[in-house]
This record gives structure tokens, C-alpha cells and sequence, in this order.
């Protein structure tokens, strides 16, 4: 059945060859959006975690008791990622065990946090405001990264389902029922135009969405899908309706 | 482009200055320190300056801080090199000086992504109205030769296919410059979180 439902789009070969480069690239875009999910929750934990750091130092600890015991009692990745690093660090510098954790991060908050941290320790600066004011400064950056994520997520959806999915649909409808193939109207070069022209679109449309929503990158993976998407939909709608 | 990462990764610069001064290291040394890396473009900027100043190529650090500021793009990084100069020259507060600044900026930021989303409010209904009644008149206008063909189009006079279809396609392509152009908004007002 795939077979014969391939075979039906001879005629379109390019949407083929993209169809192989999008089926490609979809082990390509997975990873990122594990990774950035990931990142996000390591983030949004940061601002707690340091508040909580702040907290014990000024209650007279150690930074490096006091993260130790956030290691234990506070749930979480971060915490998890910290426990872990504590764990292997026995032998190494409290300054080793920074780079270590922030390394495993992979977060550029964390890693920026942990060069600060390290800095006030070289320089013997007092601590607890530092820690408070990064806690503030991280706390309202995920806010404003996470308010920028909700408000246009929904703007991004709707862009994408529009023109690679509802535009394709909506014209092919209207030449299969103008034009049907069955009646004899000469339609494959028309055809080829604009599947081509809702690959394009849909090119747009995915990076307008990502580059609003800040992942253009991330999204780039998923474009020849969404290019194939639309092509197919088109062509596959056309021949439906049409004949 | 050099604007959007002054301004990505100028709170940063600004907070690790204000740890770095406040406990007692002197501005070139923090400089030095900010130039190691991890700052983007401003790392760049602050270990060629550096460079500059330990090679004795330049008159002194504050006709480097001068220099740079045209360099600058960014208003936020143009008032900071400001006020570093100014620290320099006049030895000013410099540690509540860039505590303000450090204020100042993260609500900068927060009116910009603010300003930004409600920018972008207008984004999809610009660039679906574009989008889809463009393709839907086209289509339409790249079928009239094959539906009206025959004695209704010699009628009608409809001008040639070949035509038609030249119109089809620069129709097509201009759609997509339109819908390209209403999504660049997206890129040039993005606020650099």
C-alpha cells in the first residue's frame, strides 16, 4: 500500500527527494527538542536553587555545604545533576566540581552562574547578595522566556497548520472541482507550480514560527517534513478530488 | 546583528563587572577578566582592547573605551563603555553606577519582549490574509484558460496561456516575498533573550 501510495506521485519527483532528505533529517530534530526540554526544566529550577543557596549561606554555612545539602533535600533535575557531581568529585577542587557541574548542565545559564560563583570565590566577595541578586536576575529571565514561549506558541501553530496544511487543502479542493484530471484538463504543470510554492511557504511559515518563538535552529530539522507535508497534501487532494 | 548580542549578553557583562568591582578587583583586571571569554562579541571587543593597551599601541584605556563606543551598536553597551570612561576620567561610583544600569537594563528587557509579542500579535492574521487569498486568486486566474477554452475565451478574449501562467508565477513568487517580508518582523524586532 505505501508502495502504491509512493508510486501514485511519480510525477512530483522532487517531492520524493525531499521526502527522503525530511524522513533523514527527523533523527536530526528529535535530540534538540529532548535537549531543550531538558535545558528549560534545569533553568526554571535555577532561581531556587540559588535563592536556597543564599538562604544557607547567609545562615552562616559553607557554599559548599550549603549545596550539598540542597543536593539532598531539594527534588529536581538540577539537584539530581549536583548530587551526581558531588558524587564523582571526591578528590577534585570545589572549583573543578563548578566546571564539572556546569559542564553537565549544558545550560548557559548554569554555566554563567557557575563563572560568576567562581569569580566571588577567587575574589572573596560576599556571597549571599550575589547568589540573591542572580536568583532575582534568572528568576525574571525564565519568566519572560516562558511568557514569550506561551504567548506565541499558539501564534506559531496556527501559522504552520494554516499554510502547509489548511492552504494546500483548501486550493486543491478548488482545482479538483474546477479542473478535475478525470475530464481531461491538462493541470501537471499547474500542479507542479504550486506544490512548489506550498513547499516554499511552508519554508516560511515553519521559520517565522521558529524564529518567534527563538528556536529557529532547532526547527530547521523539521522543515523538509513539513515541505513534504504540504506538497503531498496538495497533489494527494488534488488526484482525490479531481480524479 | 552585532546589535541583538551586544544586547544578549550585556546584562551578564554588567552583573559579573558589578561581583568583580565590588570586591575590591580593579576595572582593568575585571576588563581582563570579561575578555577571557563567555561574553560573546564583548569578550572580543574587551581582550583586543586589552591587547591593545599591554602591546602600548594606544594612548590609554580611556581612548580605548572612547574608540569602542563608536564600535558600539547597541544603546545599553554604548552607556556602559560611557560609564566606564566617565569612571576613568572622573573617578565616579562605579559599583552603584552599574547596580542602576543592571536595573535599568532587565527592565529595558522586560518592556522589549512586552513590546515584541504584542508586535507579533499582527504577524499570523498579515501573513495568512496574504498567504491564502493570493494562492486562491492565482489558482483561480492559472485555471480561467483551461475552463473558459473554446469559443467562450475567443468571446471573452482572454489573453493567451502562456501569459496567464507568467502571471500565476509572478503572482506566486510575489506572495512569497510578501509573506517573507511580513515574517521578518519576527527576526528584526526580536528582543535577544
Amino acid at each position: 500500500m505505501i508502495i502504491r501510495i509512493l508510486e501514485s506521485f511519480n510525477d512530483s519527483p522532487m517531492m520524493l527527494y525531499i521526502l527522503i532528505v525530511a524522513i533523514a533529517c527527523i533523527g536530526g530534530g528529535i535530540p534538540p527538542m529532548l535537549e531543550r526540554r531538558r535545558r528549560r526544566e534545569i533553568e526554571n529550577q535555577l532561581p531556587g536553587f540559588l535563592e536556597a543557596l543564599s538562604d544557607s549561606v547567609g545562615a552562616g554555612r559553607g557554599l559548599q555545604e550549603a549545596m550539598m545539602e540542597q543536593a539532598e533535600s531539594s527534588p529536581g533535575l538540577l539537584t539530581t545533576i549536583l548530587k551526581e557531581t558531588l558524587r564523582e568529585a571526591h578528590s577534585s577542587s570545589f572549583e573543578a566540581m563548578l566546571a564539572s557541574f556546569a559542564a553537565k548542565t549544558r545550560s548557559t545559564q548554569v554555566q554563567r552562574v557557575m563563572v560568576l560563583i567562581d569569580t566571588a570565590l577567587e575574589q572573596d566577595a560576599p556571597l549571599q547578595p550575589i547568589l540573591s541578586d542572580l536568583s532575582r536576575d534568572y528568576e525574571r529571565l525564565n519568566d519572560l522566556m516562558n511568557l514569550r514561549e506561551v504567548e506565541l506558541q499558539g501564534r506559531g501553530i496556527l501559522i504552520i497548520l494554516f499554510v502547509s496544511i489548511g492552504l494546500p487543502v483548501l486550493i486543491a479542493f478548488i482545482v479538483g472541482l474546477f479542473a478535475p484530471a478525470s475530464k481531461g484538463y491538462q493541470i501537471t504543470e499547474f500542479n507542479s507550480t504550486f506544490a512548489l510554492f506550498f513547499a516554499v511557504a511552508s519554508v516560511i511559515g515553519v521559520g517565522v514560527t521558529g524564529r518567534m518563538l527563538g528556536r529557529l535552529k532547532d526547527m530547521l530539522w523539521w522543515l523538509p517534513l513539513w515541505m513534504v507535508l504540504s506538497m503531498a497534501l496538495y497533489l494527494g487532494a488534488v488526484k482525490a478530488v479531481g480524479g | 546583528m552585532r546589535s541583538l548580542q551586544e544586547k544578549r549578553e550585556l546584562l551578564y557583562v554588567i552583573r559579573t563587572l558589578d561581583v568583580l568591582i565590588s570586591s575590591g578587583v580593579g576595572l582593568e583586571a575585571a576588563l581582563h577578566t570579561i575578555g577571557k571569554g563567555g561574553y560573546g562579541v564583548i569578550s572580543t571587543d574587551f581582550q583586543n582592547m586589552m591587547e591593545r593597551l599591554t602591546s602600548g599601541k594606544t594612548r590609554g584605556l580611556s581612548d580605548e573605551l572612547k574608540s569602542l563606543q563608536k564600535k558600539a551598536e547597541s544603546k545599553g553597551y554604548q552607556r556602559l563603555l560611557n560609564t566606564l570612561y566617565t569612571n576613568v576620567t572622573q573617578n565616579t561610583d562605579l559599583v552603584d553606577t552599574l547596580k542602576k544600569q543592571g536595573a535599568r537594563m532587565e527592565e529595558e528587557r522586560t518592556e522589549e519582549v512586552e513590546k515584541y509579542i504584542e508586535t507579533l500579535g499582527g504577524v499570523p492574521e498579515s501573513l495568512l490574509s496574504i498567504g491564502m487569498i493570493g494562492p486562491i486568486i492565482l489558482s483561480i486566474v492559472g485555471l480561467v484558460p483551461q475552463i473558459m477554452s473554446g469559443d467562450l475565451g475567443a468571446f471573452m478574449s482572454l489573453p493567451e496561456a502562456s501569459t496567464m501562467n507568467l502571471v500565476v508565477n509572478v503572482g506566486l513568487v510575489g506572495t512569497l516575498l510578501a509573506m517573507f517580508f511580513i515574517g521578518l518582523k519576527a527576526h528584526t524586532k526580536d528582543p535577544g533573550l
